[in-house]
């Protein structure tokens, strides 16, 4: 049945005019047929045989339907172009009851299989080829919000989107897949202390480490009565040797550089949970016995949480001591607000060569490293800083 | 006519003061046509779509002095409240059609109400009339209007003032035809001519245009011919108008001929005339002053709807 | 027994004619002839007098509907194109439209346009024109997509006071069949959740509803739930629907069949950012047909709109956004 006029469905066969076994001619009107808007003829494709008649007269037919079928010559189908059998499979006739739609006819063949489409990153602020680049998407960003989750929280997730990024799909899939799981509520202090890090950490920081001899300091500690606290030498080398250089601890906003106003240094404290950093005032500017006793202070002040917010403000640097632990190295990170964190390992006696005496002599060494914002101070900037360290500590009558 | 003449004196010079924003347009030289079809209509049962030159018509037809001065003052209290303006003023519920801008539009609304009304078997002795310019006739929606008004045989009255300029643009520039009354006969409608600065005459043929509707007679047309008098609006002097047409016949005021003619038929006395003047002029007072001190629509009051059915929003 | 969305038209303006007497029709070859589709076929004889051979003048059909509307009755003018409409666009826009904000008279006609493409059709017997009309203010656009919202929105057009566009999409009336009209109606404002889903959200209305479901139907074969939901008119826009989808499923695809600068998409899609920026996963997509006229070939025409390919195609770029 051919497509007889604008959104004609189906015609009724008025008349067959032909017959099993007729011979007939390209374009001869052999059946008779009523639309809702006329009467109209169907017209043969090329001439032929009529081998098989499908039509009855009387009922109706919808557009596609095979109403029946003409034998014809290789020459004549050429000639013509009339579509064989094995070419045109009949439609799918739309059911009663059904909702049917002239796109979709379905043939068995005609089905297509769907073009794989490559994840795309149209749209998004995310440079192409960048795995696992987090775009956060505004429902993502609702979700998180709802969760209270940072953007470090979800770097455990492999993203499915876009660019490797995170979707709410795969946060939710990993949501549900730490549910059994066990854990604990994390402490207000393990909070504040996981957002410092975050926020210190957006920056690129480097590591340097320097063995010192501590044997000076060791000996001069031991002569003092009350002893001075190792840490405590070492926030005065520190202080005094920033004070020589003072852009190395500068603090970088944007295109300047701040200076440092005042030498007031950290001290990291462990504490339960977490670390807390009281800041000693004007070391570069008083001498170990003079600050040994708010040193003592703040340390026994910050092991009882009983800190003030002052207390904790205004450093430039921070010193960490996890020698205490007996670490041989590590690679602190400083505070968010500062570019330098010195940490002091264990000192430890080792065998050194000396030229003196001409044989291996015992030394107590230990390791400083500077971990520094990378973006103020380069590697020799911080390798200067920690020469001088280790220089004024080989001194500490005068420090 | 008087009061025609009197208020848009009023409205131009209340524009020149700046008291009127937007557009006014002026009837001037146009009321004895305009006012003849007024008061040949029936007030009480037939349709009357005004243009922008009608002011005449409307004061014949009744429309009310304080409508005129409430639209073009903005007043909240006016048939458009404020949210339209000048001449685009109308009460549909009484008959009274308010025109858009696009000229020609309004003779299939007029043709529409009196379709409404043959169907419901309430369509006898009712006329609906319209008027529009010599360039409305050039429009599309004249066209189809007068057409299908035509078509449907359609007790429609159809004025038009041919006053030589539509805007700055001359008839020769408008229409190629010698008389536009011609085209009344392509159209299938009765056509009349006549000559619009002549009151008595206006009156006549109007008149009989009127009746031949009303009778049955299918759609009427009725051309008349004068001088724009004023500029388009008041914001135009209209200096593209070459002399020798105002000094012409076409050009002469046809309100100095009608008081004229009234005087000459003894209609009236020059006293009685003079006293209409006065009497004009104080309608005409009142109904500004009246309007002046009305509240104007307060946009943060305003529904802000164009919907009419509640709970349909956008 | 099976009722088309054709027959659905008809039978609605056949009640109507016998519910009341202010109802009348008037277009080209609607009287004897029962109408280009056929959709006003023997209300003639039915009702004499009240089914009216217009002249070609779209404009003064709806003019004339405008002054008959304001004097009590309650016209309805079939246009035989909704391609032709643009010769009444300013009666439509600007008179009907206006009129109740301006006058305070509300202006009760329903205009309803054969719209939409069908193969072969041409340039301007094809075209989607809600958009046009959506624009301007004072004027409902209903675009049923289904057999019993042809029967049950063009019944509530006519009772409405305001003037209405009721797009009819040609394509359907005799391609879509349903076994009986669904007696329990959705008001005209609401939109059809027509395929729950939770993957993602297609937008959109008339005869692209049944491409997308078709487009989801292959989806859910590889595990996509899609949802469709079928706004019935876009003007006015049931954005509280579209939004509680877009937050089931955090993506938005806003499919349509008209041209591609601004309209019912675009709208829809920048009402979801506006109003529901933080429950999209994805940036929202929107497929429409081509930018240039629509075609006269079938199969260019066919490549010119959106077909369940190319919506899958465009499903599948969202999914994997």
């Amino acid at each position: 049945m051919p497509q007889l006029g604008e959104s004609i469905a189906e015609a009724k066969i008025i008349r067959l005019n032909i017959a099993m076994g007729d011979s007939v001619i390209a374009d001869q009107e052999i059946i008779e047929v009523e639309t809702n808007k006329a009467m109209m003829g169907v017209t043969t494709l090329c001439g032929g045989t009529v081998i098989e008649i499908r039509a009855e007269e009387g009922v109706e037919y919808a557009v596609g339907s095979l109403l029946g079928i003409l034998e014809a010559t290789e020459e004549e189908i050429s000639r013509t172009g009339a579509p064989t059998m094995g070419e045109q499979a009949e439609s799918k006739l739309l059911d009663e009851g059904e909702e049917g739609n002239l796109h979709f006819r379905q043939t068995e063949q005609s089905y297509e299989e769907p073009k794989l489409v490559e994840p795309s990153v149209r749209g998004l602020p995310v440079p192409a080829g960048m795995k696992g680049a987090h775009y956060i998407s505004p429902r993502m960003r609702a979700r998180m919000n709802e969760l209270g989750l940072r953007e470090a929280d979800i770097s455990a997730i492999a993203g499915s989107g876009a660019g490797g990024r995170v979707t709410v799909a795969d946060l939710e899939q990993f949501l549900e897949y730490i549910s059994d799981w066990p854990d604990s509520a994390a402490s207000p202090m393990r909070l504040a202390v996981a957002d410092a890090m975050r926020r210190s950490w957006s920056r690129p920081l480097a590591s340097v480490g320097l063995p010192v001899v501590l044997d000076p300091v060791l000996e001069h500690r031991s002569r003092q009565d009350p002893k001075p606290g190792l840490t405590l030498y070492v926030l005065r080398a520190f202080a005094i040797a920033l004070s020589e250089q003072p852009a190395t601890a500068g603090f970088l906003i944007g295109e300047k550089v701040v200076h440092p106003r005042a030498y007031d240094i950290g001290i990291a404290v462990q504490v339960e949970d977490g670390v807390v950093v009281p800041v000693l005032r004007n070391v570069d500017q008083l001498r170990v016995p003079e600050l040994a006793e708010e040193y003592g202070q703040l340390v026994r002040q910050a092991r009882n949480r009983k800190l003030t917010l002052e207390q904790a403000q205004g450093g430039i640097a921070t010193v960490t001591n996890f020698g205490t632990f007996g670490l041989k190295w590590g690679t602190p990170i400083p505070l968010p607000n500062e570019t330098l964190i010195l940490g002091l390992a264990a000192g430890i006696k080792q065998p050194r060569w000396s030229e003196v005496v001409g044989a291996f002599v015992p030394v107590t060494e230990t390791e400083i490293c500077l971990t520094f914002d990378h973006r103020v101070v380069d590697g020799g900037g911080a390798g200067l800083l920690l020469q001088r360290i280790g220089t004024l500590l080989q001194s500490p009558e005068k420090l | 006519m008087i009061i025609s003449r009197t208020l848009e004196a009023k409205l131009s010079s209340l524009y020149k003061a700046g008291k009127i924003v937007g557009g006014v347009y002026l009837g001037t030289g146009q009321e004895a046509f305009s006012a003849s079809l007024g008061c040949c209509l029936d007030q009480d049962k037939d349709i009357f779509a005004p243009l922008i030159r009608d002011q005449a018509g409307r004061t014949g037809f009744g429309e009310p002095l304080i409508d005129a001065t409430r639209t073009y003052l903005g007043s909240a209290l006016g048939p458009m409240r404020g949210r339209d303006g000048n001449i685009h003023r109308g009460r549909p519920a009484e008959r009274r059609p308010a025109m858009i801008s696009h000229l020609g539009t309004s003779v299939s609304v007029v043709a529409g109400m009196l379709m409404a009304r043959r169907m419901k078997g309430e369509l006898a002795e009712v006329v609906g009339a319209t008027c529009v310019g010599d360039g409305a006739t050039s429009t599309g929606a004249f066209h189809e209007g007068l057409n299908l008004a035509a078509v449907e045989k359609l007790p429609i009255v159809v004025l038009v003032a041919d006053n030589q300029f539509a805007y700055s643009t001359p008839r020769e520039r408008q229409f190629a035809c010698e008389n536009l009354v011609d085209r009344a006969r392509g159209y299938g409608v009765t056509g009349r001519e006549v000559d619009a600065t002549n009151l008595l005459e206006c009156l006549a043929v109007v008149h009989e245009a009127v009746k031949a509707a009303r009778n049955c007679e299918g759609p009427q047309m009725v051309v008349g011919k004068l001088l724009r008098l004023c500029g388009h609006g008041e914001h135009d002097d209209a200096s593209y108008v070459a002399p020798e047409l105002k000094d012409s016949n076409l050009g002469r005021d046809c309100l100095e001929i009608g008081i004229q003619q009234v005087v000459d038929e003894g209609l009236a006395t020059s006293d009685e005339v003079n006293l209409w003047k006065r009497e004009a002029a104080e309608e005409v007072q009142e109904a500004v002053a009246n309007a002046q001190t009305d509240p104007a629509p307060d946009p943060y009051q305003d529904d802000w709807r164009a919907f009419s059915s509640k709970g349909i929003n956008s | 027994m099976s009722v088309t969305y054709i027959d659905a038209i008809h039978q609605a303006q056949r009640e109507l004619l016998a519910e009341s007497d202010d109802v009348f029709l008037y277009g080209q070859d609607i009287g004897g002839f029962g109408g280009a589709f056929k959709a006003t076929k023997g209300l003639l004889e039915e009702f004499p007098g009240r089914v009216m051979d217009s002249p070609i003048s779209e404009d003064a059909m709806v003019g004339m509907a405008i002054g008959a509307a304001i004097s009590g009755m309650r016209p309805i003018v079939e246009m035989q194109f909704a391609d032709f409409s643009s010769i009444a666009f300013n009666q439509i826009a600007n008179h009907a439209g206006t009129h109740y904000y301006r006058t305070g008279i509300p202006v009760p006609i329903t205009v309803r346009l054969p719209c939409g493409g069908t193969p072969g059709s041409g340039p301007f017997h094809s075209q989607m024109v809600e958009t046009l009309y959506a624009h301007y203010p004072g004027i409902i656009v209903a675009t049923p997509a289904t057999v019993s919202d042809a029967y049950h929105l063009l019944k509530e057009s006519v009772k409405i006071d305001d003037p209405v566009v009721f797009c009819e999409h040609k394509f359907l009336y005799r391609w879509l069949k349903t076994s009986e009209i669904d007696p329990k109606p959705l008001p005209l404002g609401m939109a059809r959740i027509t395929r729950p889903g939770k993957h993602a959200t297609v937008v959109t209305y008339s005869a692209m509803v049944h491409e997308a479901v078709r487009a989801a139907d292959r989806l859910a074969k590889e595990g996509w739930e899609i949802e469709v939901v079928d706004l019935r008119s876009v003007k006015p826009l049931d954005m509280d629907t579209v939004i509680a989808s877009v937050a089931r499923t955090g993506r938005l695809l806003a499919l349509g069949e008209g041209f591609p600068w601004g309209g019912v998409t675009a709208e829809v899609v920048s009402r979801v950012v506006a109003e529901g920026f933080h429950l999209l996963d994805a940036p929202p997509l929107r497929l429409n047909s081509k930018d240039t006229p629509i075609p006269y070939h079938p199969d260019l025409w066919a490549a010119h709109r959106p077909t369940p390919e190319s919506i899958l195609e465009k499903l599948r770029e969202l999914l994997n956004l």
